[in-house]
């Protein structure tokens, strides 16, 4: 069977047109010239043009569009991706090496809870170069809440270089870290900064053209997703489809350029049978839409990251903390301080803190 | 609505259609329903020539009856049951995955429609040794995980590669590469996408939701019609290549705060079967990897059968599996004390 012309991503009026005029397959437009096709379909002969230029382009590329890959060839092609460190091992773990490159990962959390302080800290840890098990990569930063602040990029940068500096070995690594001072990590990360969604989605219109010339961006971050879609929406259903545009696009550019895309979400209260929980905004549609989904939490004075939806790795909750240098492990003497402290908690308590009902111990 | 046109079929020559378009019949319909004797006088053209076309285009466009004993003989000997290579899945499916149909699951984020269909790619392509095809339209695809899953179903590194070669992958993120993929499996299809010595047996596409949902609702006209030539595409796709076909979509909420299937009425006709997957929501953990799979709609079982599986056994051996499905591949180290 032919593939039919109203399955050809052309403009409704035009494949109108052409149908009722009786062009019903692909295969019909293939021969015919724009004037004739202009002439019989009464469209324009701009239009025709566009029409056929979209047919012939199909015939033309072939087979396999999208690049059909086996399971085997997609595997070698991850393996070579890597992914990105987040300075906190415990959490790496839980991802399996790192925040993964290829992919969408969604980090929810409460006000506070670090999920700015995560963003800034993958900014400055994909820029880490290749001889220490870094990606060498850029960053591309939206910021649509005014809430980056350049001088904690200073501080975990800083922080980042003594690392490396202290880990350096042989020459190669030292002379790689001629390259990763404060000034190009600093140099290597774009801000943009995005004030409604309109220019929040502009802006992800014209990032693939960004991509094209900054070919090391490896990891584009948007905090927050959830705040300008929060408000100034009376047609709810217009949010949605907005939004699954978005995560349709931002895989697409994930999977096409090989980067890192991570939002951050905030979180809303959702009240049902009885008792309130804490959920991620944007509704329960949203959450198809990135890969990887991150809820960072409280749970009395400990921060914990709980990996909620992944493809590849099963679920698991992590501790960590923000120090002055930026996301890091909890020490193991603390671990063991807070698993102590949480049994000694009474049992209803620890009932609340992993399923975030009626949490309340941080509002 | 099909066009006249030349080599349509043999008597119908350029002439003749000149003179049928004299007198606006420009289609095959126009053909068929007016009165041959009339239009013959009008347009001047032989009444013996007319009928002829008239019959061949007919018969063209006619479909042939077939007899129930020869669909029942084609079932028996056609037909295959794709284990999904969980036990309590297979259950509720009636053993397995049909070919020449259309299954769906649907849940919540993270309710493990991914994993499943991830589960039954490895399961075809490791233990049954035929060729999948998979369309990720979410990225949620990953490799590394397959292996995973087939590592623990063999240790021999050549299986394993064997495995992972006859899982075609495929992304698509609009509805227009939805078409251009399905319509290509469904024209050269067969051939390229399957490896040596297998036939495709499986056509998955995760999530159909994520492209459909785009194009629907609002001021768009396109969308119904575009869902439904997608529909339309899988089904013959099922019928004609002989294959299973699994998709997955996305639940919302109705009015009651009741999980209904994503993409609507119209939609819902389209697969045979639907499996809801969800989490059990246990009290006092937010990690937990039990999930219940109920029937919603099913021509061979009861609706609103459940059974209830553990997402983690898919990724690890049998005899792990019977030991204890809380033995996850990594202890949570804050789990523990509670």
């Amino acid at each position: 069977m032919q593939r039919t012309v109203s399955s050809l991503p052309i403009a409704p009026p035009v494949k109108v047109k052409l149908i009722s005029s009786g062009f019903q397959y692909v295969a019909d437009l293939c021969d015919l010239r724009p004037l004739q096709l202009s002439k019989e379909a009464g469209i324009s002969q701009q239009e025709a043009v566009d029409v056929l230029q979209e047919v012939r382009g199909k015939r033309d590329q072939g087979v396999a569009p999208g690049g059909g890959l086996t399971a085997l060839e997609l595997f070698e092609k991850e393996q070579g991706l890597g992914s990105i460190v987040t300075f906190c091992s415990a959490l790496d773990s839980v991802l399996g090496g790192g925040l993964p490159v290829g992919k969408t990962s969604e980090v929810c959390g409460a006000p506070g809870v670090g999920k700015t302080q995560l963003c800034i800290q993958l900014a400055v840890d994909v820029q880490i170069p290749l001889c220490f098990g870094g990606l060498g990569g850029h960053a591309v930063y939206i910021d649509t809440e005014g809430s980056f602040l350049v001088q904690r990029v200073v501080d975990m940068a800083e922080a980042a270089v003594k690392h490396c500096s202290l880990l350096a070995e042989d020459t190669e690594q030292r002379e790689a870290l001629k390259g990763f001072t404060l000034e190009t990590i600093l140099s290597n990360l774009f801000l943009f900064r995005c004030h409604d969604y309109v220019e929040l989605l502009a802006e992800i219109y014209l990032l693939p053209d960004f991509l094209a010339q900054h070919p090391e961006v490896r990891l584009v971050v948007i905090d927050s997703i959830a705040f300008p879609f929060r408000h100034d929406f009376e047609d709810l259903s217009q949010r949605t489809r907005l939004l699954n545009g978005l995560a349709q696009q931002l895989i697409q550019m994930a999977t096409q350029h090989n980067i890192a895309v991570v939002l951050t979400n905030q979180m809303t209260t959702k009240v049902g049978n009885g008792q309130s929980k804490l959920v991620p905004a944007l509704g329960e549609s949203w959450g198809h839409a990135a890969t990887q989904r991150l809820i960072l939490h409280w749970e009395g004075q400990q921060r914990l990251a709980s990996l909620y939806k992944s493809p590849s790795h099963p679920e698991a909750t992590v501790p960590y903390q923000i120090t002055g240098e930026g996301f890091r492990d909890v020490i193991t003497t603390d671990c063991l301080n807070v698993s102590a402290d949480s049994s000694a908690i009474p049992s209803g308590n620890a009932c609340k803190r992993l399923r975030l009902e009626g949490d309340n111990s941080h509002i | 609505m099909v066009f006249l046109r030349e080599g349509l079929c043999p008597g119908l020559t350029g002439e003749f259609i000149q003179a049928l378009r004299a007198k606006d019949i420009t289609t095959v319909e126009d053909l068929v329903f007016a009165d041959t004797e009339e239009l013959a006088q009008k347009c001047s053209v032989s009444y013996k020539a007319l009928l002829a076309v008239r019959r061949v285009l007919l018969a063209q466009h006619s479909a042939f009856p077939v007899s129930g004993a020869d669909l029942y003989e084609e079932l028996l000997s056609s037909t295959a049951i794709l284990s999904t290579g969980n036990a309590s899945l297979d259950k509720l499916l009636d053993s397995g995955l049909y070919t020449g149909e259309l299954t769906e699951l649907v849940g919540a984020p993270g309710s493990g429609k991914t994993q499943v269909c991830c589960g039954v790619s490895v399961n075809i392509a490791c233990e049954l040794k035929q060729s999948v095809l998979y369309v990720d339209s979410t990225g949620g695809l990953s490799a590394e995980h397959l292996l995973q899953m087939v590592k623990a179903k063999t240790n021999n590194m050549e299986e394993q590669v064997e495995a992972l070669k006859r899982i075609q992958v495929t992304r698509v993120f609009d509805i227009f590469s939805l078409f251009e993929c399905l319509h290509n499996l469904r024209s050269t299809g067969i051939a390229q996408v399957v490896a040596r010595g297998s036939s495709l047996k499986a056509v998955i596409v995760d999530s159909v939701s994520a492209v459909l949902a785009l194009a629907l609702g609002g001021k768009q006209t396109e969308g119904m019609s575009l869902m439904m030539q997608i529909a339309g595409e899988l089904r013959t796709i099922a019928k004609d290549l002989n294959v299973a076909v699994l998709v997955t979509n996305h639940v919302t909420r109705d009015s009651n705060g009741m999980l209904k299937a994503g993409l609507g009425q119209s939609w819902s006709h389209v697969p045979r079967t639907r499996i809801l997957l969800q989490r059990v929501e246990q009290s006092g953990s937010t990690c937990c990897n039990l999930r219940t799979a109920t029937v919603i709609k099913s021509s061979r079982q009861p609706c609103h059968l459940t059974e209830e599986f553990d997402m983690i056994s898919w990724a690890q051996s049998g005899d792990e599996v019977s030991g204890s499905g809380s033995q996850g591949k990594r202890k949570l180290p804050i789990d523990s004390p509670s």
